[in-house]
């Protein structure tokens, strides 16, 4: 029985064909994927079908009935829920104030705290996702956070449940309980859209998958019957062998070593005497579920943050020393968030690669800029990391995320620098640019420069890395290699690593 | 090198848009006293350039094309210095009080004055800078909130310790004329004022353009969590360019008061409003420092044309003032209202 049908959409903004005729059925019971690289057009066609975006042409249907949705709130009567990537949440308020906000339950102008909490609990235990109602929002891990978030979408009766990239922010085993509920969902006859781009989750819990390239359906295969080579080739339109590291254990002095780092926020430690090194020729990854201190960590050894501890470069303290003087002990880095702080969005190509080393006898002669020179490496480095740009003066926040990191990469790795930091490397990054840049970190370390990864992807930390350390609640809990990097052993640590799997 | 040309042009039609647009606009509100619009706007251009009006327009052009750039250079890096009342005042203080009281031969007396000038300017500016730095108070607030100080202080002063006692007004002894910066270079109609403005200015273009620095304080207005972690230094760096932006509101205090009026006089120096013309200006502008000066010149024109305007046909020459809001306005419009609409 088909639940949602979407038939012929198409969206155009301006010049750009976001969706082209694209159609998607839904059955009820059914989970499907919808996969993409990014710029494929998913999010346009998500967010048509919650009322966000109005299609130029083209129709949905839902139970048969055409809809036509102005605003999310119409998508919502019609039983369309969304868990968005980023959660909608107060995080100051119990949960049973997050999920009844805007339906209270209760009489007159008072709100029934009581049958706020039977609702929560009842439904709760109906869709086996059960949550205290009692708690507050932010003390909940992330993956109670989000069971809040689909619960929201249940208690108002949704009956087409949209997750977007619902697994970017879980451990292996939090990303299993909620598979474990969207089948739960899905055996009492809801619809499911899971809209990702991992390929590994579409094989383990989906039904069928309907796959885009720019913005045209390209392919709607049944999940039981493809393989992950015709679903990475109807995304990307030809063949991606896995990337693969081979391991090795170098020996040579530490390029990086950290010794009893903690940095402080209030009376809390978000990092707690932290040790670790990092040597030439060698990747090193960080995992750890968001929130772990992971981000502070990197922030205390770039020198953005200050903190207590040593932090030796190249046999050189740099503890105590500014951004710009860890930068020319040997220090490249590459932030977790591009348009933040990797980049300044509105300069040109050729600014954003420059600066930084704008003082630089290549870049600069008696205070003025060399611009022809600043241009001739920024199209040189273009050209070498395959960049798709009109020119080295387009602003660089007219990339796509791909090309964008592929500048910020290429800015740090031009520096020349023996450690280089990076986190994220391929957050929100196309296929083919995440094959890339994985090739170029390990081109790097065969070199002999040496890397420390964080990535919240372990597929990612696992086809990159040579150890692999386990943050939890500030401290590196485990320092794992050979076989021991696997996702069991990895997720176990990264919830603490006291229960066994 | 920058963003492509193309931003520019988009920006330079939006400002032609906007000043077409308030002009209509501006025209309405003539009509609406009885007058004829188009009386009024010739008699503005007339004023402003034609016979002495050219003058006057190019005198003005000084003190506002100083104070925009002043904002501008600020903006740019991403502070935004409301404070140049205050920086302008105690710069031409210090200017007067060198000018005055400094033993030294007339020419070396009016090159310490602006000398004095721009670090009294300056000094002020970064005091608010330090205030961000130190006490987390918002650059924007302490900036603005001191102009009030330096106003009292500098009122206070005029009207007491320094007051000549031969006028009945307010305000210091006359500078000697050979401390006065002259009016007419080669025996052409360009005061020293000018000349140093223009040097100031195109100083600061090629700054921002070709600079080293330059290059700095834009990436640092356009992102400064990415300057800081390429490894600028910003609380030194916010404390260098409040420094420059208070110190060039301190020179044209100076060139006012040794070009123009050649004495302190209560209230004289903010009277015109050239703060929040050159506010205005810099804003207009994006910050840009070439249309900066652009659309300052345009301003001054604006206002002479405007008082000669009042002067024939006897209409308030705050006309021209509602001309340069409405300019604004326009251009901070967005059609956000049309836009939710549709969606």
């Amino acid at each position: 029985m088909t639940l949602l049908q979407m038939k012929g959409i198409t969206k155009r903004f301006g010049s750009l064909v976001a969706n082209d005729g694209v159609s998607l059925s839904v059955n009820g019971g059914e989970i499907h994927a919808v996969m993409g690289e990014n710029g494929a057009g998913k999010s346009t066609l998500m967010n048509i079908l919650y009322g966000l975006l109005k299609p130029d042409a083209g129709e949905i249907l839902i139970d048969g009935k055409a809809m036509d949705f102005s605003s999310p709130l119409g998508a919502i009567a019609a039983g369309v829920g969304m868990v968005h990537q980023t959660f909608r949440q107060f995080p100051n308020l119990t949960v049973w104030e997050n999920l009844v906000f805007h339906n209270e339950p209760g009489n007159g102008p008072f709100v029934s705290a009581d049958a706020a909490r039977d609702f929560v609990r009842h439904l709760g235990k109906k869709h086996g996702l059960e949550i205290d109602p009692d708690s507050r929002v932010r003390d909940l891990a992330v993956g109670i956070r989000q069971r809040l978030e689909i619960l929201k979408a249940l208690s108002r009766q949704a009956r087409i449940l949209v997750l977007d990239e619902p697994t970017a922010v879980l451990t292996p085993q939090e990303r299993d309980s909620l598979f474990a509920a969207m089948r739960h969902l899905a055996a009492q006859g809801m619809a499911l859209v899971l809209v990702t781009h991992k390929i590994p989750e579409v094989v383990a819990v989906t039904d069928r998958i309907t796959v885009m390239r720019d913005g045209r359906l390209s392919g709607t295969l049944i999940t039981r019957e493809t393989s992950e080579a015709e679903i990475i080739r109807a995304m990307i339109g030809r063949n991606v062998p896995p990337t693969v590291a081979p391991k090795m254990t170098p020996t040579a002095e530490p390029m990086l070593a950290v010794r009893n780092l903690s940095v402080r926020k209030g009376d809390i430690a978000v990092v707690d005497n932290v040790s670790f090194d990092v040597r030439p020729g060698e990747i090193v990854g960080i995992a750890g579920v968001s929130g772990n201190g992971q981000p502070q960590l990197i922030s205390a050894v770039t020198g953005l943050e200050a903190a207590t501890g040593e932090v030796v470069v190249a046999g050189r303290d740099v503890s105590g020393l500014s951004i710009a003087q860890r930068r020319s002990a040997g220090i490249s880095y590459v932030p977790e968030d591009r348009h933040l702080t990797g980049t300044a969005p509105a300069a040109s190509i050729a600014e954003n690669i420059v600066f930084g080393r704008h003082r630089g006898a290549a870049a600069s002669k008696r205070g003025f800029l060399r611009k022809e020179a600043i241009r001739a490496q920024a199209r040189r480095l273009i050209e070498q990391f395959r960049v798709k740009a009109a020119s080295e003066q387009v602003p660089v926040g007219s990339l796509s995320g791909g090309n964008m990191q592929k500048v910020v990469i290429a800015r740090e790795i031009e520096h020349g620098a023996p450690l280089i930091v990076i986190e994220e490397p391929t957050r929100g990054v196309d296929v083919g640019a995440i094959e890339f840049i994985h090739k170029t970190l390990i081109a790097e370390r065969d070199k002999g420069r040496a890397i420390l990864v964080v990535s919240s992807d372990l597929t990612e930390l696992l086809a990159l890395s040579d150890r692999i350390l386990v943050m939890f609640e500030g401290r590196i809990n485990a320092g794992l290699t050979g076989s021991d990097m696997n996702e069991n052993t990895i997720g176990t640590w990264m919830m603490g690593g006291v229960q066994g799997t | 090198m920058t963003a492509g040309s193309l931003d520019t042009k988009s920006r330079l039609a939006a400002i032609l848009l906007s000043i077409a647009v308030a002009v209509v606009l501006g025209g309405c509100v003539v009509l609406s006293t009885g007058a004829n619009p188009l009386s009024v706007y010739l008699e503005i251009v007339k004023g402003a350039f034609a016979g002495r009006g050219l003058a006057e327009t190019l005198a003005r052009c000084v003190p506002l094309v100083g104070m925009a750039l002043a904002v501008a250079i600020a903006l740019r890096a991403g502070l935004v210095n409301l404070g140049g009342d205050g920086q302008m005042l105690v710069g031409g203080l210090a200017a007067v009080l060198v000018a005055l009281y400094l033993p030294v031969p007339g020419p070396a007396r009016a090159a310490l004055a602006l000398i004095a000038a721009m670090g009294a300017g300056g000094l002020y500016a970064w005091i608010a800078a330090i205030l961000q730095l130190g006490l987390a108070i918002p650059f924007l607030i302490a900036s603005l909130l001191m102009s009030y100080i330096a106003r009292g202080v500098t009122s206070y002063l005029v009207r007491y310790p320094l007051r000549d006692p031969a006028t009945g007004m307010p305000e210091t002894h006359r500078v000697l004329s050979s401390a006065r910066l002259p009016n007419a270079i080669l025996d052409l109609p360009i005061s020293m004022g000018m000349v140093i403005m223009a040097v100031v200015a195109i100083a600061v273009i090629v700054n921002d353009r070709s600079g080293v620095n330059g290059f700095e304080w834009r990436i640092t207005g356009l992102n400064p969590r990415f300057a800081q972690y390429s490894g600028t230094n910003l609380p030194r760096q916010t404390q260098r360019v409040a420094f420059l932006s208070g110190a060039l509101a301190g020179l044209a205090g100076a060139l006012l008061i040794l070009g123009q009026q050649y004495r302190f006089t209560d209230g004289a120096l903010l009277a015109p409003g050239y703060t929040w013309s050159g506010l205005m200006a810099a804003v207009l502008a994006m910050a840009s420092p070439v249309a900066t000066v652009v659309v300052s010149v345009f301003f001054a024109a604006l206002q002479v044309g405007g008082f000669a305007m009042e002067r024939t046909l006897g209409l308030p020459a705050v006309l021209t003032w509602v001309l340069q809001a409405l300019i604004i306005l326009c251009l901070a419009a967005r059609p956000v209202l049309f836009r939710k609409r549709r969606t």
